[in-house]
């Protein structure tokens, strides 16, 4: 019976690790191994035609010290993510007047949110199309209404590209921060605010009071979203710049394509998203922190 | 807790609906006329529409090809997803030796952003041979953090004396879960599937890296690399675009309740 009981349990035991072993084979292949990797080829001089050498802290001291660019790209990616509370909080207020009762407010939200589950390769397109000099929208209103008298080359120019770039962006992630933020304000108690307005607070300071703190973890998720933005936004500057004009917004990510599939250079691209890896977990380690310690907390238990 | 006259909020809101909604018309009316390469100042509203661009657009590349290459790998991502998530999630709603463990390992893979991972991920393609193919296209997305997390929280939300009543009277164990568990989560897959296909769709880097063959090419690489192929022509290029973005926003706008479930139960994509 003992054995039976066993045997059983041994059944299932190998057809839990049966159903495990798929996903965790392509999270090994494709997330661990890779990062493991590019430390071992960071310290490493290498390319697919020549076998490996040691190179130890080579490749880091080439960046750190004498690789311009890279600090250009740490810079952008750093500005591109100070960008984010501008567009949480455009979110915020669009959020707080989607949650009142009024009519129609489905489709606020669905207009609002639209725009982040498009491509954003076409999202880029568009957008570099919206800015063109000659025949783009903005330029054609600018001109119109008198601001300026020739059209701007927004993504030429290298202190406007970025900024425009930035725009585009916070245009495509803006639903998702409101959806988000929704969804906080929605699990905030109504006798909260009864109780509060019963006892003379005014709407500001139920604003202040209530629901700015019981926000904070929705908010901060939205910080780390803008954070995971900064790092992966890819597509978007490739289409729309690839990192032009001279360098102006590239970020650490498109920097890292250009090193490893343009010039070839996998080593010193490994030691790079060693660099930047490192930088992006800080940082979500930081935002957590300060977020006590809920931001993306997965239902574990 | 607002105070505001209605006016003032339906006011926002419109005013916020069409600085979101300004590019998609733009677009739109670019594709149906083509004229702002040719008129200036361009016009709001769109004149003598036509479809010319549309037509252009599949003839002077590859369109077909292209699309097919798209929906194969969507395909093999939304299945692979759906089923390997489930069974994943099946497997963290028992107990078992490590299982900790392998939450820990999955919630510390949703730190490493697959941007991060693209040089080793490239040379293990190479290595097993996958380059150029679909299914080295797929293979990265198969399997989602996230949703397999969806899936854990709905087979967690079947009570226990339901499958164990389904036990007592000998229900082998393989109908139990097509029978119970899989009608009992049909919102866990509607998620999958919706968040799997948006990913796979609209998937840009990865595509770009392992792929060389024309012939191979998904959407997204032929709407980047549209200007290259055709003369300078806004028309056709919108026309691409919106090509491109219907099905992706017709599925979002059918399940639209569903997507929005997926993305607010976890952090980011995973």
């Amino acid at each position: 019976m003992a054995f039976a009981i066993r045997r059983k349990r041994t059944r299932e035991l190998l057809l839990i690790w049966f159903f495990l072993a798929p996903s965790l084979l392509i999270f090994l292949l494709y997330r661990i191994i890779p990062l493991l990797w590019n430390g071992v080829l960071s310290f490493e001089f290498w390319s697919p035609y020549k076998p490996a050498e040691f190179a130890g802290l080579y490749h880091y001291e080439e960046m750190l010290l004498y690789d311009d660019v890279f600090w250009q790209a740490f810079w952008n990616t750093a500005i591109f993510m100070a960008s984010a509370p501008i567009g949480i909080l455009i979110a915020l207020l669009v959020a707080i007047l989607v949650d009142t009762p009024i009519r129609g407010r489905n489709v606020y939200r669905t207009i609002v949110f639209m725009s982040y589950p498009v491509m954003t390769v076409a999202v880029g397109i568009i957008w570099q199309w919206l800015y063109n000099e000659k025949v783009g929208l903005f330029n054609y209103v600018l001109v119109s209404l008198g601001i300026v008298e020739q059209g701007i080359p927004f993504l030429e120019t290298a202190s406007l590209a970025l900024p425009a770039v930035i725009v585009a962006s916070i245009w495509q992630v803006l639903g998702f921060y409101m959806i988000i933020l929704l969804t906080g304000l929605q699990n905030i108690q109504p006798s909260l605010y009864e109780a509060a307005a019963i006892d003379g607070a005014n709407a500001w300071m139920r604003f202040r009071r209530i629901t700015l703190p019981l926000l904070r973890p929705s908010i901060f998720l939205c910080f780390v979203i803008g954070i995971i933005n900064s790092f992966t936004n890819f597509d978007l500057i490739y289409v729309m710049t690839d990192g032009g004009p001279s360098h102006a917004t590239e970020l650490l990510v498109t920097y890292i394509y250009r090193v490893a599939f343009k010039l070839a250079q996998f080593d010193y691209a490994a030691a790079l998203t060693i660099v930047n890896f490192l930088f992006f977990v800080f940082l979500a380690w930081l935002a957590n922190r300060l977020a006590g310690g809920e931001v993306g907390a997965v239902e574990t238990g | 807790m607002n105070r505001f006259p209605k006016w003032v909020i339906h006011l926002g809101l419109g005013i916020i609906c069409a600085a979101m909604m300004v590019p998609f018309y733009w677009v739109l009316k670019t594709s149906l006329t083509g004229e702002n390469i040719f008129a200036y100042p361009p016009s709001l509203v769109p004149e003598n529409p036509h479809l010319f661009y549309y037509v252009d657009v599949w003839y002077s590349i590859p369109f077909f090809r292209y699309l097919v290459n798209s929906v194969i790998v969507s395909i093999i991502v939304v299945v692979a997803n759906v089923v390997l998530n489930a069974m994943a999630g099946f497997a963290l709603t028992r107990e078992f030796m490590g299982k900790g463990a392998i939450i820990m390992l999955f919630l510390s893979c949703m730190m490493i952003p697959f941007q991060v991972t693209i040089i080793p991920a490239y040379l293990i393609t190479r290595d097993i041979g996958l380059l150029n193919t679909h299914l080295g296209m797929a293979l990265p997305l198969c399997s989602t953090i996230v949703c397999i997390f969806v899936f854990k929280a709905s087979f967690d939300a079947i009570p226990k004396s339901l499958i164990d009543a389904a036990r007592i009277d000998g229900v082998p164990d393989w109908m139990i879960i097509f029978r119970i568990m899989v009608p009992l989560s049909q919102s866990a897959i509607a998620t999958n599937i919706i968040l799997a296909f948006i990913w796979s769709w609209n998937n840009f880097l990865w595509p770009l890296v392992i792929i060389r063959d024309n012939d191979m090419q998904t959407l997204p690489l032929g709407l980047a690399r549209f200007l290259t192929v055709v003369e300078d022509s806004t028309g056709a290029l919108y026309a691409f675009c919106i090509m491109v973005l219907v099905p992706g926003l017709v599925i979002f706008l059918l399940a639209q309740k569903q997507f929005i479930a997926g993305l607010t139960s976890g952090a980011a994509k995973g």
